[in-house]
């Protein structure tokens, strides 16, 4: 259990004291700017005057918008589902690596994420583009098939890969999947490895372990591995806007164009705290399970 | 090192799932899906061209060009001080954070808790104009400081949105401590203090190192929040390329960002040769009594 | 607060990092001198002379800093909440607009700026800032339509908004520029409008048109402006882009070519202007007045390929710029375009959220048209 910070204050008052400035300062103050704008109207072209008013979340909540909110969900899940699936694999291997082998596969994954997104974006537009790599390498293949029957394959169309759906998720997989290997390998390289080779000994296969032993202890940190993959792929604008088709805009696009474009800061604001709202409720949710939870237990 | 050596040609041991078929197909899998788009980007960098998907033959140009770009190089540079700083600080606050959560139960817990997870749910855009006009109206940073002091609005503003993932990961490694461990280092006359740095701190370093390499990324890769807190004389590397969009980006920048996955490879192989291989994942060999 | 136990860790990779980010960064401030102050030049990247910089400080004695924005809206964005130190910016002409009107320019001293005497006359009287009060010309565009004279049907010219706005002839081969104002104005020349004339009817029946068409699955991609690269790339058969884009992309691929569509279209602008609160503004004035010089605004051109307005640039620059009908579209076809003037900030979101709208569509099942 916790211990009470009354305890140990001096440890607890030094432990705070840097996040808890850091956040007040250097986060909340800033935010709370913007926070107050989303209660606010344009007033001429620079000026932003608080009036109180609710009309940019009224605004916010029209169809439209909820329609794009909800679309933003559903390819943020997606992404983090894949993410998990392919990751795990991923982090359970690193796990059990050896150590002189466990620090490589670590920058293997990491490495790739020090290119700059913008240009790691650009190198898979060139790989899944009309005339891109894949296609390029299909069509040969293609070709030389069709050379050898005599055109039996008929005129080679190039497979749609970019400019739709499938490449933004695509392209959020390839570019989210290390914030999911990470805090799984650190949940996963905690385990208590005995446990596993009890339950492999006493007969149940490496799926079943899996499943009855090893996800249930690393819980903690699969559900940090969601939750930092799903929130930035939420707000991601850069890859729906470059690897999107027509429909691919996603909040964080609208956010993005409401700020910039469309000059409209309060309404910008509104949605982006729509976001923060729809956390802290979350997180409240989640709150009040674990208390029911622990009810039950007592 | 603690490991035991293990003979070749053995049949793979229940838990080698590194030596098992399926799991080294999968690795190999998803290398492939990291690194294609990646290898294609640095084989074109050589390529004598400015098109990526057409090979016209093999040229040094772009690096000549990129190694002679001062601005290039200055943006460079100021992307690798603001992330190491960043990183530095984050790794620091994020564990002090996980740790004082972990450990204490206080008033406005939830709170803090809660007030943790926003600037990882904060749009980009939207904390950028919070630091924007919190950098001009509340806070200004005095400008024409020297190097490496105006950065310094831009490296505060990474801390804000990397320390709380650094957080994330080494809380979800905190759950699983023994608190136990601490107690007993408490009753062979430890205080809280040592206890924590001697008993603590070793069980969450490889947190510790996941947090900074994601600290590091997040640093490295920002655009949004860096452009707003940027003054007038700091470019970094993502706000130069950005900027290059509207011409199309040129290979120089391919050229450039081989160097940087070359350079990072190599400082990182020398680390791991001086430091010992346990540098990643410290911390390891010390749970094992 | 130290924590003993964690350099072992943090020094094996950081540190590495670290030594390279000192290193390259030492080496990138070699060159600098603190001494002197510098003037702050607020640019796209690569939108100068490669040596301009260099040659003015030569010149004057004056060092120059340039830093770099990506677009319009985030110069604007930033100068909002108060100018941090820049002299000389490059706004786009409806920003030169926005940001005269939100007074965050200072008004120019022309005095200072003896070499407006190279300006094309036709330049100097603009309907986005009469009298040349705020700003001065750097390059021009006109928008038009983007094409690989390859993959053209029957071996036409699109040369009309009919073939991306409302025709099926390119289905799936079309990519429209994502920036709102521009695509709606577009629209509206189309159906036979003013790109100044915009009211409810005429943005009720640009939404039409344009939902009716990305409904129809004819359009591949909204591009930010890089559709040069989806042309070459041949992910694309037309696009609408600037002609200066085509123009620097047409060097590398002869295949491709531009045309300025019959019913007309819209100029653009971009222009040197210094923000209110510039800390050197009698060097920004002599920087401005350097930019406009013959021989520097040739070097410009030569390296960035758009049109200049700079009559005494231009006669120095070789035929194939002077003459090349790209750049400088025949007088004929640019009769008919317009400089869009900057309709107030509720215009400006209006048209943001019609265009939001219209993507929303896209992503719906066509329903009448299926």
């Amino acid at each position: 259990m916790e211990q009470s910070w009354r305890q140990a204050k001096g440890l607890f008052l030094t432990l705070l004291s840097a996040p808890l400035f850091w956040l007040v300062v250097f986060f909340i103050a800033p935010l709370s700017i913007v926070w107050l704008y989303s209660f606010g109207q344009n007033d001429g072209l620079v000026d932003i005057a608080f009036t109180g008013t609710w009309s940019n979340y009224a605004h916010a909540f029209s169809p439209l918008y909820l329609n794009i909110f909800v679309k933003s969900f559903w390819i943020a899940g997606l992404t983090t589902f894949l993410c998990l699936v392919i990751g795990f694999p991923v982090a359970l291997a690193i796990t059990f690596a050896s150590d002189k082998l466990k620090p490589w596969l670590l920058l293997l994954v990491m490495l790739p994420f020090m290119t700059n997104l913008l240009i790691r974006t650009y190198a898979l537009i060139a790989v899944l583009r009309t005339k891109g790599l894949i296609n390029m390498g299909l069509e040969m293949v293609h070709n030389s098939v069709n050379g050898m029957t005599g055109g039996a394959l008929g005129v080679f169309e190039p497979l749609a890969l970019l400019n739709n759906n499938f490449a933004v998720v695509f392209g959020l997989v390839f570019v989210n999947l290390p914030f999911m290997i990470l805090p799984l390998y650190s949940a996963l390289d905690r385990l208590d490895k005995s446990l596993l080779e009890a339950s492999l000994d006493l007969g149940a296969g490496h799926i079943r372990t899996l499943f009855n032993v090893v996800i249930p202890m690393a819980g903690a940190g699969i559900a940090s591995g969601i939750l930092i993959t799903f929130i930035p792929a939420l707000g991601s604008y850069l890859t729906p806007d470059l690897l999107g088709g027509p429909d691919s805009q996603m909040i964080a696009n609208v956010i993005e164009s409401q700020f910039k474009r469309a000059n409209n800061w309060p309404f910008g604001a509104a949605l982006s705290f729509l976001l923060v709202y729809l956390t802290f409720i979350a997180i409240a949710v989640q709150g009040v399970l674990e208390a029911r939870a622990r009810k039950r237990v007592a | 090192m603690t490991t035991a050596i293990k003979p070749r040609k053995m049949p793979p041991a229940p838990l080698e799932y590194l030596r098992r078929w399926p799991i080294q197909a999968w690795l190999i899998g998803v290398t492939i899906f990291l690194y294609g788009p990646l290898l294609t980007l640095m084989v074109f960098s050589f390529n004598d061209s400015r098109s990526t998907t057409i090979w016209k033959g093999f040229t040094l140009k772009y690096y000549q060009k990129a190694l002679t770009n001062e601005s290039l190089i200055t943006a460079f540079g100021n992307s690798l001080t603001i992330a190491l700083c960043s990183t530095i600080l984050s790794v620091i606050v994020g564990a002090m954070a996980a740790i004082v959560l972990w450990r204490f139960r206080f008033g406005g817990k939830t709170l803090f808790d809660g007030a943790l997870a926003v600037p990882i749910v904060v749009p980009e855009i939207c904390m950028g104009v919070g630091m924007l006009v919190f950098f001009a109206k509340v806070l200004p940073w005095p400008q024409g400081l020297p190097w490496p002091l105006n950065l310094g609005a831009i490296i505060i503003a990474h801390v804000s949105f990397s320390f709380p993932f650094v957080a994330v990961v080494v809380r979800a490694r905190l759950a699983s401590f023994n608190r136990e461990l601490e107690e007993a280092a408490k009753d062979l006359g430890a205080s809280d203090f040592r206890a924590l740095m001697d008993v603590v701190i070793p069980h969450i370093k490889p947190s510790l190192i996941a947090g900074a390499l994601l600290a590091f990324t997040l640093s490295l890769d920002d655009f949004v929040i860096t452009f707003f807190t940027a003054g007038p004389d700091t470019v970094t590397f993502p706000v130069k390329v950005y900027s290059m969009v509207r011409f199309s980006v040129t290979p120089e920048v391919n050229a450039a960002s081989t160097i940087l996955i070359v350079v990072t490879v190599l400082l990182t192989f020398l680390a791991l040769k001086f430091q010992g291989s346990d540098a990643l994942t410290a911390g390891h060999g010390t749970e094992k009594k | 607060m130290t924590f003993p136990k964690i350099p072992a860790s943090r020094r094996s990779i950081l540190q590495g990092l670290g030594a390279a980010a000192m290193g390259i960064s030492f080496g990138g401030l070699a060159g600098c001198e603190p001494a002197k102050k510098k003037l702050n030049f607020y640019n796209w990247d690569t939108y100068i002379g490669p040596t301009t910089l260099g040659d003015f400080e030569k010149a004057t004695g004056t060092p120059v800093n340039m830093s770099l924005f990506a677009s319009n809206d985030e110069l604007f964005a930033k100068l909002k909440a108060g100018n941090s130190g820049f002299d000389v910016i490059v706004p786009s002409n409806d920003f030169v607009e926005r940001m005269s009107q939100a007074n965050l320019l200072m008004p120019l001293d022309h005095a200072k700026i003896p070499n407006l005497k190279n300006v094309d006359p036709a330049f100097l009287n603009p309907p986005y800032d009469p009298g040349r009060k705020f700003s001065m010309p750097y390059t021009w565009l006109v928008l038009g339509i983007g094409y690989n004279t390859k993959t053209m049907k029957d071996g036409k010219i699109p040369d009309s908004w009919k073939y991306v706005f409302d025709s099926d002839t390119y289905a799936k081969k079309i990519a429209w520029l994502s920036e709102a104002g521009d695509l709606v104005r577009l629209a509206a020349k189309y159906l036979g409008h003013s790109v100044n004339a915009l009211d409810d009817k005429v943005l009720a029946d640009v939404e039409a048109l344009l939902t009716k068409q990305v409904k129809a699955g004819n359009i591949l991609r909204f591009h930010s402006d890089d559709g040069q690269d989806l042309l070459a790339g041949g992910d694309v058969d037309v696009v609408i882009e600037y002609n200066g884009d085509i123009a620097q992309k047409k060097a590398e691929m002869p295949e491709l070519d531009f045309v300025v569509p019959v019913e007309g279209s819209q100029f653009n602008a971009d222009t040197l202007a210094i923000p209110v609160g510039a800390p050197m503004p009698d060097e920004a004035h002599a920087f401005i007045n350097y930019l406009l010089d013959a021989k520097a605004g040739a070097a410009i051109s030569t390296e960035i390929k758009y049109p200049t307005p700079n009559l005494a640039a231009k006669a120095l620059m070789p035929d194939s710029y002077k003459n090349n009908p790209i750049i400088f579209p025949p007088a004929e076809a640019l009769a008919k375009c317009e400089y869009a003037a900057f309709a107030g900030a509720e215009m400006a979101q209006k048209m943001e959220e019609l265009i939001t709208r219209v993507r929303a569509a896209a992503g719906m099942p066509a329903e009448e048209e299926a």
